[in-house]
């Protein structure tokens, strides 16, 4: 059985699965301000005491990282690493923070010699003494790094290198994060996101110690796998949120739309989450939720993060709901309309004309449902250049394998993990280049 | 230009693109914004306040905008540039032209002059976006593409001499390729004289102004009812009007631009015309790639430079050069 937690900010929502996915208990207790674990537990105990004895599963949507960006509590102060050096200092890390988000996080920046490119003599040599210098001078004060290299989703030999270095001089436990394990081209929005991941790394490890002490009063099966949810609408484990706490941002949504999709039993919908002020509307395709396009903020920073499209309205705005409805189809008329949320009876049909509106039963807890029943997952992609004597389906297989390789990095088990290559990108204005991605899921490795 | 007229400048930018020319959020804003903010607002001039003689720098980046995106360059290009084509002309630059002022090059020609420390000319050799170098207004009036210097972040150069239009565009992205998919240039090097005389005059401040929605009326709003993308660069919008335009369905052309719109057999916008579709959400015009279903949009439609809708100015941009045949501009605006 699979326990599933959704911590929002007003309710916290638990639902208990039987072995075939079937919800045998949904509950909805107030959240705890400022105690996401605390309120975890809360939700956990009010399920029947004796089905929990045979839980083997809890996944759990935290939410503590958006809420830490966006009050700006909590986060790590960040030494930011650019590795680009003079093709890449016009603009400099952090330009167009919010000041107060750059100075919670900013323990100092450097932009050093170095960097790829997608022809064979683009890029420069990394200037190892100057990530030296800057990892010692760092030493002590900054309690995280982010590393951003110009093309690192191409080739990240230079940012593991760095990696390196940084942990030599600053300490082997002090984080690092790498921009070509957090986002895709455009070298700005992924640096801000990686610098935002790093930041995240206190809390998220301090929140991650919090459940982990807690555990042993939820009365689960021994050695129960804890998953907590992420962006792409899967999950992770506690140690790989810890590594990654960026994957975090965007998880609410992403679980609730999923969850919206599996309670209704349809793989392609429009998912509109309604709660007491606002009402959130996305996307569900093929049973995950539609990525953003770019143009994302967090915490008032562009970003480069698969988190969910969402349109954000007011709840009792129906014109404005079934516009945003609407504008989230993929063609007209096409997709049902999941209506999911503690608000969702006080939509009712008539707002939204044309459409077929779906009310799964426990959709107030969708977001809960989704947790619990979500696989583990990973993804990779890479942008290629075609040429003679580059065989492209040796690179697909090993971009296959490499998001197959981080699904088991978060957790899943590697015997069941199965992967799926999606369709190739082409990059504008620049022939010959595809992007190619691979995403891989599977169930959590059993302890 | 200051800070506070880049936003709606670059605003503008995105509308006069037409659809095309990249985002100049990503990367060419920032740029503009730190080059302004170390340097100082850009004092933007009209050609014809220079001396006749006076030596212009006209500058743009080409290739992909993912590349420029990942490779955002180097504060020390624009100098690097002007010594090269200073050196090539023997005598001082005292003031940059945008090469190409819809999409992303507006904010770069901003950028580059707040670095060099010189006037920006209030116009450009577009008067929007294209997707050829020698699809511009200079190349019309008969001024010469070369000497040419493309250069990359680390300032490898590469000057092309002695190419007419068609040369250029062969060689640059032949270059530009090798470049890794991206490059600076400064290409039709002219004297204020003759930027007076051919240039698309009083571009930037119309990009101001348009960023700031001035300007016509929207031909329709509505929302986007369907998108078909085709092998090859083609792509068809259809329009269905929304509110006092219900019942309106207008169909929208794209290559890497948008290149006609049309209603009922007619005509109501065609290249060499701007043709745009702003999100009415966010106020900034949505790119030939990223229009999807369902987006709520108005549809622009801005008059080109009078010297594009000539004879000569039709072969070079108009609708047979985007494989547009049979459609006239009946009704066009």
């Amino acid at each position: 059985m699979i326990i599933g937690v959704d911590v929002g900010p007003t309710n916290t929502d638990a639902v208990l699965l039987d072995g075939d996915g079937r919800a045998l208990s949904a509950v909805k207790v107030p959240s705890l301000a400022g105690d996401a674990v605390g309120s975890l537990v809360a939700a956990v105990a009010a399920l029947p005491r004796e089905p929990r004895a045979r839980v083997t599963q809890l996944a759990v949507g935290l939410r503590v990282a958006a809420r830490a960006v966006a009050e700006r509590t909590g986060l790590a102060q960040v030494g930011v690493l650019r590795i680009g050096g003079e093709a890449a200092d016009a603009v400099r890390p952090l330009f167009g923070w919010p000041a107060e988000l750059r100075d919670a996080v900013c323990a100092g920046t450097a932009n050093v010699a170095g960097g790829g490119g997608l022809g064979p003599y683009d890029g420069a040599p990394l200037d190892r003494d100057a990530v030296a210098r800057f990892g010692a001078g760092l030493a002590g004060r900054a309690e995280a790094f982010a590393v951003s290299a110009v093309f690192a989703p191409a080739d990240g030999t230079q940012e593991r290198e760095a990696a390196e270095i940084l942990r030599a001089e600053a300490g082997a436990d002090v984080p690092v994060v790498l921009s070509g394990e957090i986002g895709a081209l455009g070298l700005l929005r992924r640096e801000n996101a990686t610098v935002l991941d790093a930041a995240l790394c206190l809390l998220v490890a301090r929140v991650a110690d919090e459940l982990t002490a807690a555990l042993p009063r939820l009365g689960l099966a021994p050695g129960a796998a804890v998953l907590v949810t992420r962006h792409d609408g899967t999950l992770m484990s506690l140690d790989h949120l810890r590594r990654q706490p960026g994957l975090s941002l965007g998880s609410g949504p992403a679980c609730t739309i999923r969850g919206a999709g599996l309670l209704s039993g349809v793989r392609d919908a429009v998912v509109a989450d309604i709660g007491e002020r606002r009402a959130r509307v996305g996307t569900l395709t093929a049973g995950y939720p539609q990525e953003a396009g770019p143009g994302g903020r967090i915490g008032g920073v562009p970003v480069s993060l698969r988190v969910p499209e969402l349109l954000t309205v007011d709840a009792a705005a129906h014109r404005d709901l079934a516009e945003a409805v609407d504008r989230m189809q993929t063609a007209a008329g096409g997709l049902p309309v999941v209506l999911v949320g503690g608000g969702a009876e006080a939509v009712p049909d008539r707002a939204l004309p044309g459409c077929e509106v779906v009310r799964p039963e426990h959709g107030g807890v969708a977001g809960a449902f989704g947790a619990a029943a979500s696989p583990v997952g990973g993804h990779h992609e890479r942008i290629v250049r075609v040429g003679p004597g580059r065989r492209l389906d040796a690179v697909r297989d090993e971009v296959r394998d490499l998001a197959r390789a981080w699904a088991v990095r978060a957790g899943a088990d590697p015997r069941r993990v199965r992967t799926l290559l999606e369709p190739d990108l082409t990059v504008p204005y620049l022939p010959g280049a595809l992007l190619l991605r691979a995403r891989a899921f599977g169930p959590p490795l059993p302890l | 230009m200051d800070a506070g007229v880049l936003a709606d400048f670059a605003r503008g930018c995105a509308v006069l693109g037409s659809g095309g020319g990249g985002s100049p959020a990503a990367v060419t804003r920032p740029l503009a914004e730190q080059a302004i903010e170390e340097c100082g607002p850009v004092p933007v001039v009209a050609a014809g306040e220079l001396p006749e003689d006076a030596f212009v720098m006209p500058v743009g980046l080409i290739g992909s905008p993912a590349v420029a995106e990942e490779r955002i360059g180097s504060r020390a290009e624009p100098a690097r540039m002007r010594e090269r084509v200073e050196a090539l002309h023997g005598r001082p630059v005292a003031a940059v032209l945008c090469s190409e002022i819809g999409g992303l090059n507006g904010c770069t020609a901003v950028a580059w002059a707040a670095r060099l420390g010189l006037p920006l000319l209030d116009a450009d050799a577009m008067g929007r976006a294209f997707p050829r170098m020698d699809q511009n207004v200079l190349e019309l009036a008969g001024l010469r593409p070369g000497p040419t210097v493309l250069a990359d972040e680390y300032g490898r150069t590469v000057v092309l001499d002695h190419v007419d239009g068609p040369w250029l565009e062969e060689l640059a992205r032949a270059a530009v390729a090798t470049f890794g998919g991206h490059a600076a240039t400064s290409e039709y090097p002219l004297t204020a004289g003759q930027a007076a005389r051919h240039a698309v005059a009083g571009s930037v401040t119309r990009a101001v102004a348009v960023g700031r929605g001035e300007g016509p009326p929207a031909l329709l709003t509505g929302k986007v009812a369907s998108v078909r993308r085709d092998v090859g660069d083609a792509t068809r919008v259809l329009l269905e009007g929304t509110g006092t335009d219900a019942g309106r369905l207008v169909r929208i052309e794209a290559r890497s631009e948008f290149v006609a719109a049309l209603e009922d057999g007619r005509t109501l916008a065609l290249v060499p015309d701007v043709i745009a579709l702003v999100d009415v959400h966010s106020g900034w015009a949505v790119p030939v790639e990223e229009v999807r279903y369902g987006l709520r949009v108005r549809l622009h439609a801005l008059p080109s430079a009078p010297v594009w809708y000539s004879e000569a100015g039709l072969r070079l941009a108009g609708p047979t050069a985007f494989g547009l045949h049979g459609l006239t501009r009946e009704g066009a605006s």
